[in-house]
């Protein structure tokens, strides 16, 4: 499975939605899933994905399906194009 | 508005309880979640089961210096608790009061909420919270029938001021909670059914609170028809398949699956009374210390020691548990005012 492919199925099992919901446009609090309990779901979805430990800077500043990407960088975690 | 993304102390504490939780097979553990603090008694309205005895002016006059407030909250955040809860009686009573306790409790360090039965909480209500930094405000509603919930709340116009409440806080972009109180006598209701899928449409979250036989309620011939059974139970678990919004303490709130059961909070989440006596939950009105004698720390680790609340328990022990209710919660004049004392109601055998 590529990154970004795990990255988007951390994103669908966390909030149970659909991949045609994923893109620039999803933000923390803009569906009802991405409420407080849905980030820390989510994060421990990647951290468990990437076997990795963010920190919690990192944390607060995934804000976006996009910034999360972003960040990911951070811990060698490349998305293809 | 006040996200999570806002309050990073909070989000710290959140992650902690989570990874507890998750390593925990779900379970809460000896994790402390947060506290309920009843600021002052007074109220509005007489509802007819109402644990706090708030209806008939129980120590409405009495509330916790705030110095008292600033020291609690300072605790219970070294303590790690993420959650905080002020209620009452009905704290909209008094806002000067409630704003004076919000700056000495600093609700930025939480996932800070209000519990309210809604009755005065307009628009620049609802906008003053938002500013303070409060998170959730739950409002209490008891049925999608106006007259039913007008009658249990002894008040008219009640349901129709919680509903707009809720619309308020939700405009104000705080987390909309709808709190219901379920027992035997409405659990397989229509109207609770109603009330859930109102809820989910407008996208706020379903709080199910189970009924306590204590307060208003302590008496041993109310049990058969406000403890939930197990149909009643199994009618929970239903809704909260079927609707993914709703939550009850005891639930995992973080299982994706709706089916983990976090177990019992007591002494998870203490329950604080105007006096600063300390009560191992809302329902439960068993006393392991007071604030004024003890420091939080103390009191909760004496509080774990007893094994009824520090060993998992998938009941809810005040609202399900039929034998530590009889055993434990039936004394005569029990009340959150005269709780029975831990010392006095357990036995060497009950500690671990
Ligand atoms: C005591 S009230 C105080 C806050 C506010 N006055 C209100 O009604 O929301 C706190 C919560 O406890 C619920 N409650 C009251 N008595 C109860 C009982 N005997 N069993 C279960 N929940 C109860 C209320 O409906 C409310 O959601
Ligand atoms: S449940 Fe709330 S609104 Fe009802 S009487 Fe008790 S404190 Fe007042």
């Amino acid at each position: 499975m590529s990154n970004k492919e795990k990255y988007n199925k951390a994103f669908m099992e966390s909030f149970s939605i659909e991949e045609t919901i994923l893109g620039e446009s999803l933000e923390y609090n803009t569906i009802p899933e991405w409420d407080s309990i849905g980030h820390m779901g989510l994060i421990a979805e990647l951290e468990d994905a990437f076997e990795i430990s963010m920190e919690m800077d990192d944390i607060i500043d995934f804000s976006s399906y996009k910034k999360g990407m972003e960040l990911l960088a951070k811990y060698e975690i490349a998305f293809e194009a | 508005m006040s996200s999570l993304l806002d309050k990073p102390q909070l989000l710290q504490k959140l992650k902690s309880f989570h990874d507890y939780v998750r390593k925990n097979n779900g379970e809460i553990g000896t994790k402390q979640r947060g506290i309920d603090l009843n600021l002052n008694n007074a109220c509005n309205l007489t509802c007819d089961y109402c644990f706090t005895n708030s209806p008939i002016g129980d120590h409405a006059k009495d509330t916790l210096p705030l110095d008292m407030v600033r020291s609690v909250a300072d605790q219970a955040d070294e303590l790690g608790m993420f959650e905080f809860d002020l209620q009452g009686g009905e704290l909209l009573l008094r806002p000067d009061y409630l704003f004076d306790a919000l700056e000495a409790i600093r609700p930025e360090r939480f996932y800070f909420y209000l519990t309210t039965n809604g009755y005065f909480l307009d628009e620049a209500m609802a906008k003053r919270l938002a500013e303070a930094k409060v998170s959730r405000v739950s409002v209490s509603i008891d049925s999608f029938d106006e007259g039913t919930h007008d009658k249990i709340r002894g008040r008219k116009e009640s349901w129709r001021r919680a509903m707009d409440a809720l619309k308020h806080v939700q405009n104000q972009g705080m987390d909309p909670y709808l709190n219901i109180t379920v027992g035997h006598y409405n659990a397989f209701s229509e109207d609770i059914e109603m009330l859930c899928q109102y809820s989910d449409d407008q996208d706020y979250t379903t709080l199910l609170n189970v009924a306590v036989p204590s307060g208003m309620w302590l008496k041993l011939d109310k049990m058969a028809e406000v403890i939930v059974d197990e149909k009643d139970k199994a009618r929970l678990i239903a809704l909260r398949k079927k609707h993914k919004n709703i939550l009850r303490n005891i639930w995992n709130p973080f299982d994706k699956n709706y089916e983990q059961v976090l177990g019992c909070n007591t002494v998870n989440r203490l329950y604080i009374t105007p006096l600063g006596d300390v009560l191992v939950c809302p329902y439960v009105h068993v006393k392991i210390g007071n604030v004024f004698e003890q420091s939080l720390k103390e009191i909760s680790e004496y509080g774990f020691k007893i094994k009824h609340f520090k060993e998992h328990s998938p009941l809810c022990l005040a609202g399900e548990n039929k034998e530590f209710i009889t055993k434990y919660m039936s004394s005569e004049g029990q009340s959150i005012f005269n709780p029975s004392r831990a010392q006095d109601i357990f036995t060497a055998e009950d500690f671990v």
